[in-house]
């Protein structure tokens, strides 16, 4: 090989790479999706039992919990905070929800149950949101704030032992499938009903941010806040609704948790904050705010997902699936801030 | 008259004061810190703890714990115990070695220290073991091994890798069942983390990965409600055996459908009350000798042995298992 062919194959090569980066930030949709696809190719050549419908339905079923609390946190990245304490709403609506029912109502039904959960919701995040308008304090540090708050108040005032007994309708509701399959080993694979929600949130979400004057207001406070205020904008009101809204999103998402696990325990959802908002990042919203949307949310979610189900699948000792699944979020991050310099 | 009466109701009062204090000073006190407030597991403890202050003259007993399953947390109220100069403090930790050095401190300040769940720990004077770890998983292996009919793939669960206790379990299990050339075991030690819904998703992956599988070995207590979970959904209740640590209220409903085979579990109340009897010897400076009887059912012929650091490892053969026949006999 000679200097000048070289010199031209590499000229190339950079050119077809710089291409591909500005491509990719131009659709910063196709990233998740690529991943997603070098995912599946992987494990599916590695062990070809990937290739199942059972896989899919799983898959599909443990990112309906994500997937809300992703909704949530991309609504207020939107707008330009950072939302941490979903979880801990999550676990204090469920839990108390979920024992008021069993100790004064057992034989309410679900829609009850999840409109309780959704206003339990609403009014905790209602709390993040005024507290960020009245601190004038960064919305990370509030929700850092409260969701030690709300786990403490869960765990202090409403009780700490988990049960099994929960309410008659959310266990039924956890158990309703759109489609049962029985696969060639003779087992039952089930797609639950409860997928659904995650749809239609997600339906709402987009609906929201792409086709309503607040969706508009929340890119504008979250791209340039001084510039969105001199248009006009209310800034505190978006602040106060893209809390409460993803408040709401988090309380429906605890009493999704509890049918679909068949018990409430305080201290479940506890730790999973990361993974979502890595989730949202990878989807290609900015962290910094103003950028995002529904759809790519959902496929960092999805890919997320994907990663957390396949190692044992792959066969990757349970002492190296943490370790992979933190070089994996940091490899596509870095991917990812990579295609945003350019 | 009046003077000589309020004179009376004061030296009195004095006289009561000063009976008081010294009763109180000699009154020695055990605080029995645990991984989490709350639990079922540990409000059982407590009860325990409770029992043994109210059965013994000249001892205060109180139990407390983090809020979180928390080894910062823990080590935070071990510091505030120190400060209040309590007597003793016995402890089940979250993480052994995380508190060396705090227990080293204590020590020094000669507050006595006793541990459970810790026989790795060196800063201790006394680990109790309700068993021994590894006989205790061999004897979870020994079950699923003989429900599988020696033959077949099975897979052990921890809460994490880092509870010592639950890698011990899946450790000796695995030696026991490597005496059956049929026994495969494959993706070992699946950490739940703790979480029900955790221990469900992989135990559905296993199930998929694995699709013969019919041996679950249990870590963490709510380990098994989530593979039973998950062996129910599947609808293969018959076909497979999942065998672990348990609590018989929480895993009752899947004891029922047969998801959950049987469950063992050493009861967290008589861990309680002989953790505070050794607490109480080491105060008063008594032997622990081997073979003793500590008048409680599965630690009437103790174990004695040399722990790692200075102290000595006391082990009882403290399990109980059941299964759907019998577990409501055990209230919590």
């Amino acid at each position: 090989m000679t200097d000048t062919t070289f010199g031209t194959a590499s000229r190339d090569r950079e050119n077809r790479f710089t291409q591909a980066i500005e491509w990719l930030a131009r659709n910063p949709i196709a990233f998740p999706v690529l991943l997603i696809c070098l995912v599946c190719l992987v494990v599916g050549a590695i062990n070809p039992s990937f290739w199942q419908v059972a896989n899919l339905f799983d898959i599909l079923r443990a990112s309906v919990v994500r997937g809300l609390f992703a909704l949530g946190v991309l609504t207020v990245l939107a707008a330009g905070g950072l939302e941490v304490s979903f979880a801990s709403i999550a676990a204090l609506v469920m839990y108390s929800v979920t024992k008021f029912v069993v100790n004064y109502a057992p034989d309410l039904g679900i829609l009850p149950i999840l409109v309780m959960g959704a206003a339990g919701g609403t009014l905790c995040g209602m709390l993040n949101g005024m507290l960020v308008n009245w601190l004038k304090a960064p919305a990370l540090i509030v929700t850092i704030g409260t969701q030690y708050a709300f786990r403490g108040i869960v765990l202090t005032f409403i009780g700490t032992s988990l049960f099994m007994n929960i309410p008659v309708s959310m266990d039924a509701f956890g158990q309703v499938n759109l489609m049962t399959i029985t696969n060639s080993s003779e087992f039952e694979v089930k797609l639950p009903a409860y997928v659904l929600i995650l749809v239609v949130a997600a339906c709402v979400t987009w609906v929201i941010l792409n086709r309503t004057l607040i969706g508009r207001a929340i890119y504008a406070v979250g791209g340039k806040p001084e510039i969105a205020e001199r248009l006009g904008f209310r800034v505190p009101r978006v602040q106060l609704f893209v809390f409460s809204f993803a408040g709401m999103l988090a309380g429906i998402a605890g009493i999704l948790h509890v049918s679909a696990n068949r018990l409430a325990n305080p201290f479940d959802l506890a730790g999973s904050e990361l993974a979502v908002i890595a989730a949202v990042v990878l989807g290609g919203a900015r962290i910094t705010g103003g950028a995002g949307t529904v759809g790519g949310t959902m496929l960092g979610v999805l890919l997320i997902t994907l990663v957390n189900n396949v190692l044992v699948l792959v066969g990757i000792p349970s002492t190296w699936q943490t370790a992979i699944l933190g070089g994996f979020i940091l490899f596509a991050g870095l991917f990812f801030t990579l295609t945003e310099k350019k | 008259m009046g003077h000589s009466k309020l004179l009376l109701a004061g030296v009195s009062a004095l006289a009561m004061v000063c009976i008081g204090l010294p009763a109180a000073a000699a009154d020695k006190e055990i605080v029995t810190v645990v991984k989490v407030t709350g639990e079922n597991w540990f409000t059982r403890m407590e009860e325990g703890v409770d029992k043994y202050g109210a059965d013994t003259d000249g001892i205060t007993a109180r139990q407390v714990g983090p809020a979180k399953a928390d080894a910062a947390q823990q080590t935070a109220i071990i510091q505030d115990l120190i400060a209040q100069d309590v007597d003793a403090i016995t402890i089940v930790p979250m993480d052994p070695s995380a508190l060396e050095g705090v227990l080293r401190r204590a020590m020094k300040r000669g507050i006595v220290i006793t541990t459970h769940e810790a026989d790795n720990l060196q800063n201790t004077q006394v680990d109790m073991e309700a068993f021994d770890n590894h006989e205790f998983g061999a004897h979870f292996a020994e079950q699923i091994v003989e429900c599988m009919g020696e033959k077949g793939q099975w897979t052990s669960f921890v809460g994490s890798l880092g509870s010592l206790t639950h890698v011990q379990w899946a450790d000796g299990g695995e030696e026991y069942a490597a005496k059956f050339p049929g026994m495969e075991l494959v993706s070992p030690k699946n950490e739940s983390f703790n979480d029900a819904n955790r221990a469900y998703e992989i135990a559905k992956e296993i199930l998929r990965t694995y699709p013969d599988i019919k041996g679950f070995q249990g870590g963490s207590a709510i380990d098994v409600i989530g593979i039973g979970r998950a062996v129910e959904e599947a609808g293969l209740e018959d076909r497979t055996c999942v065998i672990g640590l348990g609590l018989p209220k929480d895993t009752g409903p899947y004891l029922e459908t047969g998801a959950v085979d049987s469950i063992a579990f050493w009861d967290p109340l008589d861990a309680g009350y002989v953790m505070n009897i050794l607490t109480k010897m080491t105060v008063m400076g008594e032997e622990i000798k081997d073979g003793m009887d500590l008048g409680v059912q599965g630690y009437n012929n103790v174990k004695v042995s040399a722990g790692p650091g200075e102290g000595i490892i006391v082990r009882g053969q403290a399990w109980v298992d059941v299964d759907a026949a019998n577990y409501k006999e055990y209230p919590f």
